[in-house]
């Protein structure tokens, strides 16, 4: 896609999300799924997002996205 | 636990206000509040690390509903640079350290108001997913860049 290319669908999405309240557009946006293992600790904490990213690619399931490419 | 609510956006706003915690919503959460009409399941907030600022930032957290730990507090007061709670009223990924942003304060210099709730520019939203390098990122810039046009175009 051309950078300054934008589909038509997404044109639509964000003129009808344009239309929408705040609270709406929120209601719409905010969905809750289990995250396998990234949900399973109440708490983590990292020092360096290097160490969280590399936590990430060796403990999360490829299919979550949090791997680097 | 159900999904986030423009309530407890309020709520964080108000808490976050009361205590004087300088931070910034980041992220497709932040893309959001800006208008970006996509799904995510969590917060992420970019906090300002100081000490000052993290203590203000556990009060504020507690008041909100979030049963701190003894550890949990510490690494929110030493400002690790990433801290991942859930265990709140809502799950919330605290930032102290975005890729791609070099100081908080450069983020605050270009930030906006939406309703009173502080946002990065969106242009510092893309550059940081620029930088993660990850896949799930990487996937969602050409929509987001979609949506920096769209913005462009109907200023």
């Amino acid at each position: 896609m051309d950078e300054l290319d934008i589909p038509r669908d997404w044109w639509e999405d964000f003129e009808a999300a344009r239309r929408r309240p705040l609270a709406t557009r929120i209601r719409y946006s905010f969905i809750h799924t289990y995250k396998p293992v990234l949900d399973d600790a109440r708490f983590r904490a990292w020092d360096t997002m290097e160490e969280y990213r590399q936590w990430c690619e060796e403990n999360l399931p490829d299919w979550l996205g949090y791997g680097r490419v | 636990m159900g999904a986030f609510e423009y309530r407890q956006a309020e709520e964080i706003r108000d808490a976050f206000t009361r205590y004087g915690v300088r931070y910034l919503f980041i992220g497709k959460s932040g893309a959001i509040l800006l208008g970006y009409a996509d799904t995510t399941q969590d917060v992420d907030l970019f906090v300002e690390r100081s000490a000052e600022n993290g203590a203000a930032l556990v009060a504020a957290l507690r008041e909100l509903g979030f049963g701190l730990t003894e550890t949990e507090v510490a690494a929110i007061l030493r400002g690790k640079d990433f801290v991942q709670l859930r265990h709140g009223p809502f799950d919330v990924d605290l930032v102290y350290a975005p890729d791609g942003i070099e100081t908080f304060e450069e983020a605050w210099e270009r930030h906006v108001v939406v309703e009173g709730f502080p946002v990065c520019h969106l242009d510092d939203i893309i550059r940081s997913k620029e930088a993660t390098g990850r896949r799930k990122d990487i996937e969602s810039l050409p929509r987001l860049r979609a949506f920096r046009e769209y913005l462009r175009r109907r200023a």
